[in-house]
């Protein structure tokens, strides 16, 4: 049994990163019904950007810094991360989406394959064309909890994702900002009437969103230490499906689902290689690692065909 | 116009006993909410029969129920004793039955040939070779349809023919509404939903479709199921009306009776329109 | 105007005579003087004088003569098109318009062509040109309301009388035809003083020769050029019409634009008769005269020609199912990656290995035409199969949905070693050929001829199946699911066709992508190739079959040779190139052309979106599609499923009115 805690664990720790991407994917979908395929690129140029904050204070792995300075460190890191992925948020989002805004379906969905484009090439343009790493600043401590080795930096993780979840639960309950949002998600022209000042809250949730996926750069470059100008399109297809998992437009879904997958991700290494010896042909050619993305890509088809409102979806009904 | 090209074969001595269009009991709940709520129905070939009520009171959900883009909750829609539960709505008008949309739904970036044509889909039967290499019964099929296409657009008159090959979105209210029509008279239906066919006309407009409308039913044979508000309209040239107030059906009768009739006239208040009974009736 | 003379015409006529007369020749002067046009025949026939001198260039006989074929064509049907416009233009039309098509559509391609000595790239180039003059075309209606479109006159031109179209046709014609003649025997003659011309010979040969072709070719062109003009009027459709209706079928209905008298006669059918003509002739003729146009490279450029052409398979294959049926499909790599395997697999050992049935060389390479069918069906049996979860799915998730399949098909070649080989891919696949006849490999003509026919019969069924039955019910559910469904459109089977169809295509491509490398491995796909087919499709313009061919030509050129031909040139020290690309390394340490392929094409998605969705040579419907949505802000509120009829979901998200 504590085997597999240790996977659960792990599971949530990538699920908390999952989680506040797909957060980003959801909360736009949620409002402009736009699935932002440039998402997961802007993760990627959180961590290029906090890479290179790092870079800039010297801090390596080597000499890590320790106790308050790490402390300090860790929080300039995330806030650079976070500001600079909004900003790109709010960029594109003005540039490249807000012309298209009444324009058919597929005109922003293009748009948005345009971004990614770019994004990606500028990732490769700043940091070229192989992986690099991640100041493994976080201190490589390892609690014993039930007879299991877990390691702080997944605790690190799944704190700082409630943390940040929490908040934005907060946020768009109680603030004013939080029930404009909402009001523009469930009808932006009865909002637009209300007073409601509708460019500037679609432009907050680009901010909001992309920002969250700057905090799970962070979290994320912690954890595995590198990163490659194309990340952002596997983790993205990752976390987008985490969002449909949850029910899309749902931000306590997107955070359910972010979980889900994280899990699923971490025990799918247990499927055993077909072409092993000792497996007697049971399980998958190569083990299940090699085709994670292949079942998390099956999960999003299940879901999209069985049940496309998803885990917690909202069904609002519109007139056609 | 001949009415064998166009005219459904529904022989009238059998249909005394069956109804064309049957509904039992239907009811449609949206999670707890009861659009409709044990509605029943029956229409016999040749008629015409409004439903009017007031708004939301479930007259367009029940032109979905009927052609399939909802599934009833209980209760069951008969078309000629056979029940159409559970066919898809492109099954249903090949079973005879068409309609049009409150908010008229045409193809905009077609012209007004080829939406009329697109009506014609399950009478053709190219396939996707017969599309590649046009063998004479495809090409003699294409023509064929592109004539009784003609028409039809010819039945309300000739404008819509010679205006056959613009595309839609430059046409008026009125002729848009024609079209859709013809669009939906193409698939040869037994019977025709029109969902407020004069919503947005001015009194000519209104009075010329109720002409047509009549005339529908005269000439091509076609029974007729319509939603309206204008009162007059639906006093005018209904042999039957069936009204809905929150779901339920609260009366069915003849024009005269239900115009006098408490219920209906608590539950919706007729204004009076523009457009005159007499004038209607006698048309 | 009624007398009999051809030379006593009134003032107006003379006046289009001008007009018509500098237009066209402007661009054929460049086309034979700025560019090789005098050379083709030139060179041929120097090179045939000359085998043993290496600076003329290769020439047999058969090529000869196809040089000389199409030379006679190109300038005999130019004088057509000269009595053409003459005979039918109405008068009516400023000149402004007219040479902006001309200079637009002909002189910039002829220099760049020129330019950069490649005919795919300089087409691209021009094509970027094209974007680039409608980007400021647009910005200046939009934001200085500058250059309004050219408003048609309301009523439409006098008739003109036959014999009058004839006399116009034949003084237009000659009079191109004679000018022609003389200005080229005055060039002749001061390139032979210059001493440029190499031979006297050749020049008492050619010049005579061409010059009486000219003159007298001119005067039955211009009866051509007067037939097809007489070929569109009023008169003629009415008897065509009678002559129809007498055997049943339907009356043609021709537009304002295509008839004569026309007030645009540069895009009237009948110049799109000689267009056409023209084209084809190039086309067929092409490798005969690749040599001679350009000076070195032929072998190369053919060979390029048959990597494009697959892509303009691939683009008019998606174009069904993005184009035609709206269906955001981003996985479209994943059947060209199937017919490549297909036939892959069958042409090469691996079938020996699979199936244990040994084929001789002679046999597999026969079975490449079979297979051709055969890998086309493979792709459009899994174009069914991937299309089945998707069809519940509204645009966004069609296409996330698709993208996965993209992406998970190369896993899926890559992890089945024993079928595909997994990473070490195939090799040794077999060219085509007929039991016996081998395909000659040495020269890359074949496969161009093959890729030409290919490609032919894609554009015939792209049509075809446009103008059927199912085509209209794939615009029919792109406009409006629920009236396509209630007008008795099965969603489920027209969508399926659409996917299977848009395969099928694919199969095609990826069986001869498979015989031309001989090397088929996962890496050859990629996620990255899915967008590149959308981008072709949408820069050339969703469901334009014209569109989206010059798109494919278009992001071919760009992505693979030009920005390819950078770094290359890059590399060579002292060139600018160079001396750009150093400086540049300073500020961004990552810079190559390769990495900024992506980038490039991500600016020109968005700029295209923005500006002008309906791509390069668009669709009738697309423009009025697109504009008229900006206009009229038609919000199209659904949930993730589009249309599923009696599905709870699809009922509580959705009120049908």
């Amino acid at each position: 049994m504590s085997y597999y805690l240790q996977f659960v664990i792990v599971g949530l720790a990538s699920g908390s990163i999952y989680a506040l991407i797909a957060l980003g994917y959801t909360m736009v979908y949620g409002i402009i019904e736009l699935i932002n395929f440039a998402h997961g690129d802007i993760f990627m140029i959180g961590m290029m950007v906090a890479i290179t904050f790092l870079d800039l204070l010297h801090v390596t792995d080597k000499n890590p810094p320790t106790g308050f300075a790490l402390v300090g460190i860790l929080a300039a890191a995330f806030l650079v991360a976070m500001l600079a992925c909004a900003i790109v948020g709010v960029v594109t989002e003005r540039i490249a989406y807000r012309p298209l805004r009444n324009a058919n379906r597929l005109a922003p969905l293009i748009s948005a394959i345009g971004v990614s484009l770019i994004l990606e090439d500028l990732g490769k343009l700043w940091k070229g064309l192989n992986y690099i790493s991640f100041p493994q600043i976080f201190p490589n401590v390892f609690y014993s909890i039930g007879g299991v080795q877990i390691a702080a930096v997944d605790l690190f993780a799944i704190v700082v994702a409630v943390v940040l979840m929490i908040g934005l639960q907060w946020f768009i309950t109680y603030t004013r900002m939080g029930r404009a949002m909402r009001a523009v998600a469930q009808d932006r022209e009865a909002a637009a009437l209300m007073g409601v000042n509708v460019n500037q809250v679609i432009s907050i949730t680009f901010f909001v969103g992309a920002g969250l996926a700057g905090a799970a750069s962070i979290i994320y470059g912690l954890k595995f230490g590198s990163t490659i100008y194309y990340i952002g399109f596997q983790l993205g297809l990752i976390a987008f499906t985490a969002a449909v998992l949850g029910g899309i437009g749902n931000l306590v879904g997107a955070m359910l689902g972010g979980l889900i997958i994280g899990l699923v991700q971490s025990f799918s290494v247990l499927i055993p290689d077909s072409l092993a010896p000792h497996s007697h042909g049971f399980g998958l050619p190569l083990g299940g690692a090699a085709w994670m993305l292949a079942i998390i890509f099956a999960i999003l088809i299940l879901i999209l065909v069985f049940r496309p409102s998803g885990l917690l979806g909202q069904n609002v009904p519109d007139k056609v | 116009m001949s009415t064998s090209e166009i005219k459904s074969p529904v022989s009238e001595a059998a249909s005394v006993e069956t109804p064309l269009l049957e509904l039992r009991d239907v009811t449609k709940r949206f999670g707890g909410l009861a659009a409709v709520q044990d509605v029943s129905l029956r229409i016999m070939p040749g008629e015409i029969i409004s439903i009017i009520g007031p708004n939301g009171a479930g007259k367009t959900t029940v032109f979905n129920l009927i052609t399939g883009i909802y599934r009833v909750t209980t209760g069951e829609i008969l078309l000629g004793g056979q029940t159409l539960a559970g066919l898809s709505p492109d099954r249903i008008v090949r079973r005879g039955i068409t309609r049009t949309f409150q908010n008229i739904r045409l193809f905009n970036n077609m012209t007004v040939l080829e939406n009329v044509l697109v009506g014609y889909h399950t009478r053709l039967r190219a396939t996707v070779l017969g599309a590649l290499f046009r063998p004479p019964h495809v090409r003699r099929e294409e023509e064929e349809a592109r004539e009784k296409a003609l028409k039809l657009l010819g039945f309300f008159g000739p404008e819509l023919v010679a205006r056959q090959d613009e595309y839609v979105l430059n046409l008026s209210y009125a002729e848009k509404r024609r079209v859709e029509i013809a669009r939906a008279l193409a698939a040869q239906p037994k019977l025709l939903l029109l969902d407020e066919p004069t919503a947005g006309m001015n009194e000519a407009e209104t009075l010329d479709a109720v002409k047509y409308v009549r005339r529908l039913r005269d000439e091509l044979g076609v029974t007729i199921l319509l939603i309206e508000h204008k009162l007059a309209v639906t006093m005018g040239i209904s042999d039957r009306i069936a009204v809905l107030d929150y779901g339920k059906k609260i009366a069915e009768d003849l024009p005269e009776v239900i115009r006098r009739d408490e219920r209906v006239i608590a539950a919706y208040l007729g204004r009076p329109t523009s457009v005159d009974e007499e004038q209607v009736s006698a048309e | 105007m009624s007398a009999s003379s051809p030379w006593s015409l009134d003032r107006s006529t003379r006046a289009l005579l001008w007009k018509w007369g500098l237009v066209l020749l402007v661009p054929v002067l460049v086309y034979t003087f700025l560019w090789q046009g005098d050379s083709v025949v030139n060179a041929a026939f120097l090179g045939l004088a000359n085998p043993n001198n290496s600076t003329y260039a290769v020439a047999t006989p058969g090529n000869m003569v196809q040089a000389l074929i199409f030379s006679a064509l190109f300038y005999l049907l130019v004088t057509a098109l000269s009595g053409y416009l003459l005979a039918v233009d109405s008068g009516r039309h400023s000149f402004a318009p007219v040479w902006v098509d001309v200079v637009l559509y002909a002189v910039v391609p002829i220099l760049l062509i020129a330019l950069t000595n490649d005919l795919v790239i300089g087409i691209a180039l021009s094509a970027v040109a094209w974007g680039a003059y409608f980007l400021v075309r647009a910005i200046a209606r939009r934001r200085f309301n500058r250059f309004p479109p050219a408003v048609a006159p309301a009523d439409p031109p006098a008739p003109i009388a036959n014999a009058e179209l004839r006399r116009r046709a034949i003084f237009g014609s000659v009079s191109f035809g004679v000018v022609l003649a003389l200005i080229w025997i005055v060039v002749d003659i001061v390139f032979y003083v210059s001493g440029v011309f190499p031979s006297l010979l050749l020049l008492t040969i050619l010049l005579p020769v061409r010059t009486v072709l000219l003159v007298v070719g001119s005067y039955f062109m211009g009866h051509f050029a007067a037939r097809v003009a007489q070929n569109f009027t009023v008169e003629a459709y009415a008897r065509r019409n009678k002559r129809r209706e007498a055997k049943g079928l339907k009356a043609l209905r021709p537009q304002r634009a295509q008839l004569t008298p026309n007030d645009n006669p540069l895009r009237s059918s009948g110049a799109r008769v000689i267009f056409m003509a023209a084209l084809l002739a190039f086309v067929l003729l092409y490798p005969a005269l690749d040599s001679f146009l350009f000076s070195y490279g032929t072998g190369g450029r053919l060979a390029g020609y048959g990597d494009a052409g697959y892509y303009v398979i691939l683009a008019l294959g998606l174009n069904i199912v993005v184009g035609f049926a709206g269906l955001l499909d981003l996985g479209y790599v994943a059947f060209f990656a199937i017919g490549a395997y297909a036939w892959a697999i069958v042409g090469s050992s691996q079938f020996g290995q699979l199936f244990n049935i040994f084929l001789s060389n002679s046999v597999a390479s026969g079975l490449f035409w079979p297979m051709l069918l055969g890998a086309a069906l493979l792709a459009a049996f899994f174009g069914v199969v991937l299309g089945l979860p998707t069809l519940r799915l509204r645009g966004d998730y069609l296409a996330i949905v698709t993208l996965g399949f993209g992406e998970i098909v190369p896993i899926v070649a890559l992890n089945l070693r024993q079928i595909t080989n997994g990473a070490n891919g195939l090799v040794g696949v077999h060219s085509p050929g007929f039991f016996g006849l081998a395909w000659n490999v040495t020269t890359p003509v074949p496969y161009y001829y093959l890729i030409l026919a290919l490609i032919g019969f894609t554009i015939f069924a792209a049509i075809r199946l446009r103008d059927s039955r199912l085509g209209r019910a794939w615009v029919a559910i792109r406009e409006d699911e629920i009236a396509a469904a209630s007008s008795g459109i099965n969603l489920r089977n027209t969508k399926l066709l659409a996917f299977g169809a848009g395969a099928f295509f694919s199969g095609f491509a990826g069986a001869y992508h498979g015989a031309k490398l001989g090397v088929i491995s996962p890496d050859v796909f990629s996620y990255g190739d899915s967008i590149i087919f959308l981008a072709m499709v949408v820069i050339g313009g969703l469901g334009s079959i014209p569109g989206v061919i010059v798109g494919a030509l278009a992001v071919y050129s760009l992505y693979v040779l030009i920005l390819g031909q950078l770094d290359t040139m890059a590399a060579v020290p002292h060139t600018f190139m160079y001396n750009f690309h150093t400086t540049i390394i300073h500020i961004i340490p990552g810079f190559t052309f390769g990495n900024i392929r992506n980038l490039t094409f991500g600016v020109l998605l968005i700029l295209i979106m923005i500006f002008r969705p309906e791509g390069l040579i668009p669709s009738a419907r697309r423009k009025r599609e697109l504009h008229e949505n900006l206009d009229e802000q038609e919000p199209d509120v659904l949930g993730s499923l589009d249309v599923t009829f009696a599905d709870p979901a699809f009922e509580a998200e959705v009120r049908v009115e």
